[in-house]
């Protein structure tokens, strides 16, 4: 549905995007990850022509983005950007409908949808629609954000580091509102973030940048299971995911043996998965694990260790 | 001097309403085009970061020519009145008003922006509904500033005839009359003060601000509506007489008024008394904004024909001279002079004539190293005073000051001065004590004063001409220093004065 077909930006001979391809299937949530810098926003803002590539296409519907009607195709496109932007001079359910005044809509049907969609995050129209925007909270305020994006049914929605400056709570709050729109409205999504936790919790495919080059796309699992550069391994471990066993047994979860070791029941695993299963099948206090070709020494122990540790990261 | 005061507000209230409406007339009209320029333009420029500052700049440099100055230099351009002085107070107030919106709508922030490009709206809707309503209060003050602004910049309106609150100021400079000095001058303080209120008021919710806009819509529409009555309705005869600086051209020009009224009830005379020197009403003349104004023989040849023939001391011949070149080279007809003679006289303090017992200008001369003099600065260089007196008298005084008419009789009566020029009929004369010198070696040339105006308009007007004709030879001397010092000493108004001399001398019927 959107296909990035070897498109690169260069400010003032500083490139930021280099030769990038990827497509976004129909009804998709693509999250584009990378560190500050790495050109996500800019490839991001290529679909709604806030920049436009010195080399190559996006594609739309098969047919070139810098052909279509600039301000239809952005009447019809979502956007969510990092604070929530509300204009501060008109109230709740005027910047909700403000695609639609655009689109010409009368003020009644204007308010209803607005008020339809408030209903919908859990905000009271009736006390809400008439607020001034300085008068909600920030979590209120991008909810109002993402709902505005929505108001006029855009097939696809693009958001910015919507979540970037809510506290966690609040943002795991709107990850799931989300993740709860999209399941219903099967809205085409395309969402920047630096945080990898988020692109794994909410993509159901990531993209993974940096300096402008395109590391891997993937599924989350892939991703975690596959890295496709070092780049992407370390990125991700940097921050509490290990993706193979191998990687985790030599991190410190195990220690290297010669294979010669004895009395101790062996374990072969491909995956993370297969080490908790024997864990759980097995009451034995230390062990050996084979993955790789490579004997590991493994204390039971760690393993639940890491298994807590991972849990109380994830929270 | 409260007392003088609440007494000018009592006999004057009719005159202070009509300049208080004038000067609110003038400034709000100034201030809309002002915005109506402006404000655009902000809108226009404020993608254009380049020109933008240019506009700025040049907006600036406007700010800075004194207002005195963009007055005078338009004067050639769009004659005198209202007019001028509008266009005026327009250049001065596009700054703020331009600066300010310029500076709130490229203040917008960008993520506000970026979210209004990203959603597609429009220009249009952007500023209707973004840019517009977050550089309001910014626009607003811009506004505010430059009200204050003109309403006291205004008052320098009435120096090219636009009328308002600073005529009163002028005038009481010009009448020594401190009164009516300090209610121009509280007045238009005071409306810049309300209007700036007003302006706070109605912009603090959108309710008030949206009826005060209403109420401007109704008041231009209602302007246009006047104008076009104005416009359709059949024309009686419209007069324009003005007058200069002072007491007495203002009694004449209300007897020329009295008289034509007389012979033609239904000619609208529009009286501007303290117009503007001598070159100023001769262009006026010229271009057909005023239609008379009363000018004397003398000062007809010295500044406006130049003329350099001898005419001495004979009234007559002086007349005649003035009449034909007139007519010859400016094709305007110069009507019968009155009898008094308003010529050029010397004045010294009383004090100073018994300590040196002098009567006539010639024994001056015997003390030019005492004279600090105080002269009018038409006086100190024209052919016919100061520098033409030198030769003939001897003169070289030892310090010469310029000053403002009124001014140089207080500098004289508070001995800053010793030797002033004065007129003959001058009511100061009398009311400081001061002695006029004898003119002994007839320098002076005759000054007498009669009505000027257009050939084109006396052929179309003859019952005004003839009307007007009916001060020919009349008028003393005596008459015309009691009438100045009724009005400048007694404040007495004009009009009054005028009429009573009229109707006392059977040129009027009542």
């Amino acid at each position: 549905m959107i296909k990035y077909d070897h498109v690169a930006k260069t400010y003032t001979d500083e490139p930021v995007i280099k030769d990038v391809s990827f497509t976004v299937n129909q009804g998709e949530l693509v999250v584009l990850v990378g560190p500050s810098g790495s050109g996500k926003t800019t490839l991001l803002k290529m679909f709604n022509r806030l920049t436009v590539p010195t080399n190559g296409n996006v594609y739309y519907q098969e047919k070139k983005i810098k052909d279509y009607d600039l301000q239809k195709l952005r009447l019809a496109t979502g956007y969510v950007l990092q604070d929530s932007s509300l204009f501060p001079n008109l109230n709740i359910q005027d910047n909700i409908a403000i695609q639609l005044e655009q689109q010409g809509l009368n003020k009644e049907k204007r308010h209803q949808r607005a008020r339809e969609l408030l209903a919908a995050v859990d905000l009271d129209p009736a006390t809400y629609a008439t607020r001034m925007p300085d008068e909600l909270s920030g979590g209120e305020q991008q909810r109002v954000g993402i709902i505005r994006a929505l108001a006029a049914k855009p097939a696809v929605i693009l958001m910015d580091e919507p979540f970037s400056a809510l506290d966690p709570v609040v943002r795991k709050q709107l990850q799931d509102l989300v993740l709860k729109l999209q399941k219903q409205t099967q809205t085409t999504i395309m969402f920047v973030t630096h945080d990898m936790h988020e692109a794994l919790r909410l993509g159901t495919k990531v993209a993974v940048l940096k300096s402008g080059v395109l590391q891997q796309v993937g599924t989350p699992q892939e991703i975690i299971n596959h890295p496709a550069t070092d780049f992407v391994r370390q990125f991700f471990r940097g921050h509490g995911f290990h993706f193979s066993l191998g990687d985790l047994l030599t991190d410190g979860l195990g220690q290297v043996i010669p294979d010669e070791k004895l009395n101790l029941k062996v374990a072969t695993c491909q995956k993370v998965e297969d080490l908790l299963t024997f864990c759980r099948d097995h009451d034995d206090r230390q062990f050996v694990v084979k993955c790789d070709q490579q004997s590991y020494l493994v204390d039971r122990q760690s393993v639940w260790d890491y298994l807590i540790r991972r849990e109380e990261e994830r929270a | 001097m409260l007392n003088t005061i609440v007494d000018t507000f009592h006999s004057q209230s009719d005159a202070i309403l009509k300049a208080t409406q004038q000067h609110i007339t003038i400034s709000l009209i100034s201030l809309l085009i002002a915005m109506a320029i402006a404000i655009p333009l902000a809108i226009l420029l404020k993608d254009h970061q380049k020109i933008a500052e240019g506009c700025l700049q040049v907006a600036g440099i406007i700010q800075t020519i004194p207002s005195l100055a963009i007055l005078g230099l338009l004067i050639p351009l769009v004659g005198i009145g209202t007019v001028p002085a509008i266009i005026a107070l327009v250049l001065y107030a596009i700054m703020p008003i331009f600066q300010n919106t310029y500076a709130g709508l490229t203040d917008i922030p960008t993520n506000l922006e970026e979210a209004a490009t990203a959603f597609g709206l429009t220009k249009w809707k952007k500023l209707q509904r973004l840019e517009l309503p977050l550089a309001m209060p910014m626009i607003l003050s811009g506004i505010r500033i430059s009200l204050v602004m003109i309403i006291g910049t205004a008052t320098l309106a009435a120096l090219i005839g636009g009328g308002g609150l600073g005529t009163f100021i002028l005038t009481g400079i010009q009448s020594n009359n401190n009164a009516d000095v300090i209610i121009g001058a509280v007045l238009s303080a005071a409306l810049a003060f309300f209007f700036s209120w007003l302006l706070k008021f109605i912009s603090q919710n959108g309710r008030r601000f949206k009826v005060s806009l209403g109420i401007i819509a109704v008041f231009l529409v209602g302007l246009g509506g006047t104008k076009l009555y104005q416009a359709v309705r059949p024309a009686p005869t419209k007069v324009v007489i003005a007058g200069k600086m002072g007491s007495e051209p203002d009694i004449l020009i209300h007897m020329y008024k009295d008289l034509i009224k007389e012979a033609d009830p239904h000619a609208e005379v529009t009286l501007k008394p303290n117009f503007g020197g001598t070159t100023f009403l001769f262009k006026a003349l010229q271009s057909g904004q005023i239609d008379i104004y009363p000018e004397f023989t003398g000062t007809v040849n010295q500044q406006i024909i130049k003329s350099k023939v001898k005419t001495g001391s004979n009234p007559q011949k002086t007349y005649q001279l003035a009449k034909d070149q007139l007519a010859k080279r400016y094709q305007m007809r110069y009507l019968k002079p009155m009898k008094y003679q308003n010529g050029y006289a010397l004045a010294v303090s009383s004090q100073f004539a018994k300590e040196h017992q002098i009567t006539t200008m010639s024994q001056l001369a015997n003390y030019n190293d005492e004279i600090t003099a105080g002269f009018d600065p038409d006086f100190y260089q024209l052919h016919d005073g100061y520098p033409g007196l030198k030769k003939p008298y001897g003169y070289h005084f030892k310090d010469i000051k310029t000053m403002a008419p009124s001014i140089r009789y207080k500098a004289i009566a508070n001995n800053r001065v010793n030797v002033v020029d004065g007129y003959t009929t001058d009511p100061q004369i009398p009311q400081y004590g001061l002695v006029m010198l004898k003119d002994d070696k007839h320098f002076f040339p005759p000054y007498q004063g009669a009505p000027l105006m257009k050939e084109s308009f006396a052929k179309k007007n003859p019952r005004i001409v003839r009307a007007l004709n009916k001060l020919a030879g009349k008028i003393t001397t005596e008459d015309m220093q009691e009438m100045n010092y009724e009005v400048t000493v007694k404040k007495k108004s004009a009009a009054k004065v005028a009429h009573h001399y009229l109707v006392s001398h059977h040129l009027l019927d009542k």
